[in-house]
């Protein structure tokens, strides 16, 4: 079998393919990836370009994808505000605390009950990592209006109480950090132990500092998806103080969407931290697209 | 093989540490997760208002009956399913031929991974933003239709007309996630082995033949997986649609569940009555994701 791989292998490498119909295929192909890609990327350059011209010339036809110079006033437009209150920097500030609290929260939480669904052999895990589980399949809007009741009943209304605590931990995090230590070997576990290190020592100085891959993605995959969260602040956060980023998007976007640039320095001051994040740590963003793709233990 | 080394009792006292290492999450879980769902179950038999002092009315299965026979939510249901459909299949397709195309390339493979992904970073507010201005009559998608179809000067209605803002916001929607689900498809790619695809060679196979009898029977897990993702991730739409009406698109054609629902709620303050609401979108999900479940169970592939 093997000898014929190899046979199969020169055979290859002299039949060359030089006929004209490959390389039409190879053309199309090459076309169709670039079209995609600009497709893609159009929206973002737009984003980019609109940022910096004054509003007139962003709708002019046809579109000048090269702007003459950069028209920084949308940048102070967008980050004074219409009434001249500054509060989307206070808003950025929201945005920041919560996402960070967040993803502190789910990555300390995840790796610690990841770990004692997978090493300890405790009466009654399987039920509970099933439980755990079965939560995924709950979308946020099933819960949301309970969840927004016992944010009332505690008090956190309009508070960073209130924003952050829904999101303290998720089944997402625990399943990958359970999948990530399933397979650590037991034998270094069982080797600090006869060396008198306690559970919680093990966790900190021995899981910790080797998971920091399923840290890593955790931890970006989380931060984005806060971000990101439109709907629970919409309940949440009544005064502008408390609102974040996305929701001063929105009401920019209802109360002035005359002026283009300045909707589109709000949404590129908005995108600059997180598109730095994904060109830093791209593999980490892929490789938490494909958790569920690849089966494991 | 712990068992050797520790006593019955060490074996005890390591459990007791598992205990207290999930614990935290638990009472977490407990309070945020698991009590909600049963509070929304529970809440959709009440006539219940929100900010309001008189108690909650048992009214059994009302708020469904109510629903049932309403119009307006018929309309979400219609509107969220046309959403669903025609966003989830062009986006497995396109995701399925970009992946195959990358693959099929020596270079550049990794510069089309990125930048087809990098729309999935964006927040969604963000990318509802850029495509508001985008169909704006003046604006860029106007400018490119015309110019394909030779119609200059014509105005397409993008955020208007009610067939073209749901075309619209599902454009939007593909926009944002074709580049995920292609990179789903290319690990399921990089498992195929390389010996399935140079045996094909071999024999003659042409590269559609290849990916119509090989690859893609091949793939048939990875597509399940991807198709039920996307159609659960469409079925959840909501901040494109949200901020497509604040900007002054009509609401009916992309009154969507959770659209519907927030309102609802939070302006109608009728709280049982999104709550029985919410049930349904839930049974709606459950329904696709056992759908997944079974299917994945069914269609395992050796090679």
């Amino acid at each position: 079998m093997k000898i014929a791989m190899v046979m199969l292998h020169h055979l290859k490498g002299k039949k060359k393919k030089t006929s004209a119909q490959s390389f039409i295929t190879d053309l199309f192909i090459w076309a169709f990836l670039i079209m995609a890609a600009l497709f893609i990327l159009g929206p973002f350059v737009f984003m980019f370009t609109a940022s910096s011209m004054p509003a007139n010339d962003i709708m002019k036809m046809p579109y000048r994808w090269i702007p003459k110079g950069f028209y920084w006033q949308n940048y102070w437009q967008g980050i004074r505000g219409n009434d001249g209150s500054f509060i989307y920097l206070r808003n950025i500030l929201n945005s920041l605390i919560v996402a960070s609290t967040v993803t502190l929260t789910t990555v300390i939480l995840s790796a610690l009950t990841g770990f004692g669904l997978a090493k300890y052999h405790f009466k009654g895990r399987y039920f509970v990592f099933m439980m755990i589980l079965a939560t995924m399949m709950i979308p946020f809007e099933v819960i949301m209006i309970p969840l927004y009741l016992i944010i009332t009943k505690l008090g956190f209304q309009n508070s960073y109480q209130g924003l952050i605590s829904p999101f303290l931990v998720n089944a997402f995090g625990i399943f990958l950090m359970r999948q990530y230590y399933i397979t650590f070997p037991d034998e270094i576990l069982d080797a600090a132990r006869i060396d008198g290190a306690s559970e919680p020592m093990i966790f900190r100085k021995i899981i910790l500092p080797n998971s920091v891959p399923a840290i890593a993605t955790l931890a970006v995959l989380t931060f984005k998806s806060q971000w990101d969260n439109l709907l629970w602040p919409l309940l949440v956060a009544q005064s502008e103080e408390m609102k974040t980023i996305p929701l001063y998007i929105v009401r920019f976007t209802a109360e002035k969407h005359t002026d283009e640039g300045a909707m589109m320095a709000v949404a590129a001051i908005a995108s600059i931290p997180i598109l730095i994040l994904f060109l830093k740590l791209s593999k980490y963003f892929i490789g938490g697209a494909t958790v569920f793709s690849v089966r494991k233990g | 093989m712990t068992g050797r080394i520790f006593s019955p009792g060490i074996e005890h006292k390591k459990a007791r540490w598992g205990w207290v290492f999930i614990f935290p999450s638990l009472t977490f879980f407990a309070l945020f997760n698991f009590y909600p769902i049963f509070n929304a179950l529970y809440t959709s038999l009440f006539r219940k208002k929100l900010l309001s002092l008189k108690p909650p009315k048992f009214i059994g299965f009302d708020n469904y009956i109510y629903l049932v026979n309403s119009p307006d939510f018929w309309n979400s249901i219609r509107a969220t399913v046309v959403f669903t459909i025609g966003t989830f299949i062009p986006m497995v397709i396109f995701s399925l031929i970009l992946a195959n195309f990358i693959i099929s390339r020596k270079r550049f493979q990794k510069f089309f991974q990125m930048a087809y992904y990098s729309p999935a970073v964006l927040s969604s507010v963000v990318v509802a933003a850029i495509w508001l201005l985008i169909f704006d009559p003046r604006g860029l998608s106007n400018q490119l239709v015309n110019f394909i179809l030779n119609t200059p000067g014509i105005d397409h209605k993008w955020l208007a007309n009610s067939i073209m803002v749901q075309i619209s916001t599902m454009l939007v929607y593909f926009w944002k996630y074709v580049g995920y689900f292609t990179i789903i498809f290319l690990v399921g790619l990089a498992s195929i082995p390389q010996s399935i695809h140079e045996a094909a060679e071999i024999d003659g196979v042409n590269a559609w033949t290849g990916f119509w009898y090989i690859t893609f029977p091949l793939l048939k897990p990875t597509t399940i997986l991807v198709s039920i993702m996307s159609m659960l991730q469409c079925l959840k739409t909501f901040s494109t649609q949200y901020l497509f009406t604040q900007g002054g698109a009509p609401t009916e054609p992309i009154n969507v569940i959770t659209l519907n629902l927030y309102h609802t709620a939070i302006r109608d303050h009728r709280i049982g009555l999104a709550s029985a609401m919410s049930i349904i979108l839930f049974c709606i999900m459950l329904f696709f994701t056992w759908l997944q479940f079974k299917a994945s169970r069914s269609d395992e592939v050796s090679y």
